[in-house]
């Protein structure tokens, strides 16, 4: 037999030593601030902004990290107990996972009395705290308010000899650009469409729904997605797909619908900020044909517009220097310069009121022969509606898109389809333990 | 120190991490299936509850049965595609035979999640490359009867190259002298086939098969990417069904009843290939 001597013993030591040096990381890191983030634009944003933070507080060190399924870790991470960041970002169609249980299982710092010590409560879009809060304590600073529009062909309205300040509500909407559906090949399907509207996801759907003051919960955590608002909204939404024949059925951000808006097929997308940065990212061939005007009301002089999407900034409970990583997460979220400068990039408007008075937001822009779009959208921001978020949001968001689809495609009439949602909601709720 | 002793502190790296990351994780969930977890840290004992809710749910059986649909479509499918191609291939005449075995074999080397994005692509109804090749419309994706079928041939795709590489290599492994004993016989082409190729490529084919299974029962990123299990439910898998309770709603007691629901299934169908093909019976 070959003698190994003491390697064996060697190697297993150093095994042994090196197993929990890797796994439980003993040195000091409470001057260093480690922020995860899900999206490549945040990343090179905020890489620009750490140097200016790390020489305003000497000795901290800011480690921004880009993660990949950045939800699902942050979840390990709460569920082990160890191995989550100081700060993450999450994405607002997540955030529901991280509010089950107890408050104090909730992972988060609750932020409130930051907040308002600071005095800022009354600068943000007040509506824009709701998605981060549960049980009137905020958890997250918002990033954005994403206040739609809706992105039309102004050239082929004026063609048509339609006037978009004669569209005013939804009924106005469709019998103005019902001439537009037209079926030029007599296949019996239009030809071009004055709306997209997914049949199959949620999305323009609930953005619909929350402008006309719908939700899935009220501030009580009571389901009201079977209400008479709901129902209403869900009955014209699938008769702009089904009876009108107005909207085509396809979702936003799928290829097929840039390549069908290029063909001039779909000529108006339910637009928050950040998708009209899409638009002219990859329909640039569109230039100059784009307006966006405020969202039809449902109602005449009600609301004229939604919200859709979000991120949030949040301070973990793992974080070793909370204070510290408050003060990053006001340094990276208000600053009017670096929110300037993401605006020209994306037309994210921020949530702080005082940022809108910077002039970026009056510059006019190309892509939509030259409206003025910064001050449509801030225009409109405080008027977003909010909804109230709940223990089962996760679960009630899953159910919603079977209903909607179920709706959109006639398996189930509009009622029936929310009414059987309403009733697993409520059964979820029953069956489970409430946040206190 | 004593040789006798050098082997185990080789192997003990390997089991401290295969006991930490495996064994314990394996066995805390069979702990977990038995209680409700709600929350972070919330957990309440529950027995054989998750079981009867598992039994009651439908979606859990929408879940499984379009998960042994997959799994029946690959065998049905899949495994022919890659014997043909291996038989093909495996003809000394073809010229470049290499870069057609390279080519069939790479979709494999692809991840999974952009082989998704290419066939959300070609399947598209208006601009797709399938629609267009056929003259036709057809919503492959948002039809739930064609949903499916849609997943398998992406399927095919990507693992048909794959499967056709251990046939081949169960190709070259029969001696030329059966095929002239055959052929003395009087037998043709499709009797060689049959009589020769077929029993000696009989443990391949079962490797094949029984991993293929396995495979087919875990699918989870195609569809999630592809069509997020729609649509409505029409192509939610088992793992998908698992990933949502256990990472969307920290349902963490229940996702493991699906997952251990999963073994049981895989772990039973396996028995009885392996019985079928006779795997471990001598001769």
């Amino acid at each position: 037999m070959i003698h190994l001597g003491k390697a064996p013993l060697i190697f297993g030591l150093l095994f042994l030593l090196a197993f929990p040096v890797i796994v439980f990381r003993g040195d000091d890191r409470s001057d260093t601030l480690e922020f995860w983030i899900f999206a490549q634009t945040h990343y090179d944003e905020f890489s620009a902004r750490i140097p200016a933070f790390e020489a305003a507080h000497p000795g901290v060190k800011v480690e921004l990290r880009l993660i990949s399924k950045l939800h699902d870790k942050l979840l390990a991470a709460f569920l082990s107990g160890i191995g989550g960041p100081d700060l993450s970002e999450v994405e607002i169609s997540s955030v529901g996972r991280f509010f089950k249980g107890t408050k104090e299982e909730i992972g988060f710092v609750d932020l409130t009395d930051r907040i308002e010590r600071e005095g800022i409560t009354d600068e943000f879009v007040q509506a824009r705290l709701a998605p981060w809060s549960l049980g009137g304590r905020i958890y997250g600073l918002p990033r954005d308010v994403h206040p739609v529009m809706l992105l039309y062909r102004h050239d082929v309205y004026e063609k048509a000899g339609i006037d978009p300040a004669s569209i005013e509500t939804w009924d106005d909407f469709v019998r103005e650009t019902r001439p537009l559906a037209r079926d030029d090949d007599g296949d019996g399907q239009p030809d071009q469409y004055p709306i997209m509207l997914s049949a199959h996801k949620p999305g323009h759907f609930w953005l619909m729904l929350l402008q006309n003051g719908g939700g899935m919960f009220d501030e009580n955590g009571g389901v009201i997605i079977d209400n008479d608002i709901a129902v209403s909204t869900l009955e014209f939404y699938c008769s702009l797909l089904n009876e009108e024949q107005l909207a085509i059925p396809e979702f936003s951000q799928d290829p097929a619908s840039y390549a069908a808006m290029k063909e001039g097929i779909i000529l108006g997308v339910l637009a928050p900020d950040w998708y009209i940065s899409f638009a002219r990212r990859f329909v640039p061939e569109l230039e100059g044909k784009w307006r966006a005007m405020p969202l039809p009301a449902w109602r005449e002089g009600e609301r004229r517009t939604s919200t859709w999407g979000g991120t949030m900034i949040a301070v973990t409970r793992q974080a070793e220097n909370p204070d510290l990583a408050w003060e990053f997460a006001k340094f990276a979220y208000m600053d009017d310069e670096a929110l300037a400068n993401r605006y020209r990039k994306t037309f994210i408007i921020p949530p702080i009121r005082s940022a809108w008075s910077n002039p970026v937001y009056t510059e006019p822009e190309a892509y939509l022969d030259g409206q003025v779009l910064g001050r449509s959208l801030t225009d409109l921001a405080p008027d977003i509606p909010g909804f109230y978020l709940n223990p089962y949001w996760a679960e009630a968001n899953d159910l919603l898109r079977q209903a909607v689809y179920e709706a959109a495609n006639g398996i189930r009439t509009p009622a029936d389809a929310l009414s059987h949602l309403a009733e697993q909601v409520r059964a979820l709720r029953n069956n489970t333990t409430e946040t206190e | 120190m004593k040789p006798r002793y050098a082997p185990y502190f080789f192997l003990a790296p390997f089991f401290a991490l295969f006991g930490v990351f495996m064994v314990y994780p394996l066995f805390d969930s069979i702990r977990l299936s038995t209680y409700s977890v709600r929350g972070m840290q919330n957990q309440t004992f529950v027995g054989l509850e998750n079981i009867e809710r598992l039994i009651a749910d439908p979606l859990f059986w929408t879940a499984l049965w379009n998960t042994a649909y997959f799994a029946a479509g690959s065998l049905l499918l899949q495994l022919p595609v890659a014997l043909a191609l291996a038989l093909l291939l495996s003809n000394a005449r073809l010229k470049g035979r290499n870069l057609f075995r390279l080519s069939f074999f790479s979709p494999v080397l692809i991840s999974g999640v952009f082989i998704a994005v290419i066939f959300y692509l070609l399947y598209d109804r208006r601009y797709g490359l399938v629609n267009r090749v056929l003259g036709s419309e057809i919503q492959w994706l948002q039809d739930p009867d064609l949903v499916m079928p849609a997943l398998v041939l992406a399927g095919v795709w990507r693992w048909a190259g794959f499967n056709m590489v251990y046939f081949l290599a169960g190709l070259q492994s029969i001696r030329q002298e059966l095929y002239e004993a055959a052929a003395v016989d009087g037998a043709g082409p499709w009797q060689s086939f049959v009589h020769v190729t077929i029993p000696a490529l009989k443990p391949v084919i079962a490797f094949v098969v029984i991993t293929s299974m396995i495979g087919s029962f875990q699918l989870f990123d195609l569809p999630y990417v592809l069509t997020e299990g729609g649509p409505g439910n029409a192509s939610m898998t088992m793992v998908m069904y698992l990933y949502k309770h256990g990472f969307e709603f920290i349902n963490l007691g229940y996702a493991a009843t699906i997952g251990w629901a999963l073994a049981v299934i895989i772990g039973v169908i396996s028995i009885i290939q392996v019985r079928l093909f006779g795997v471990f019976r001598e001769n």
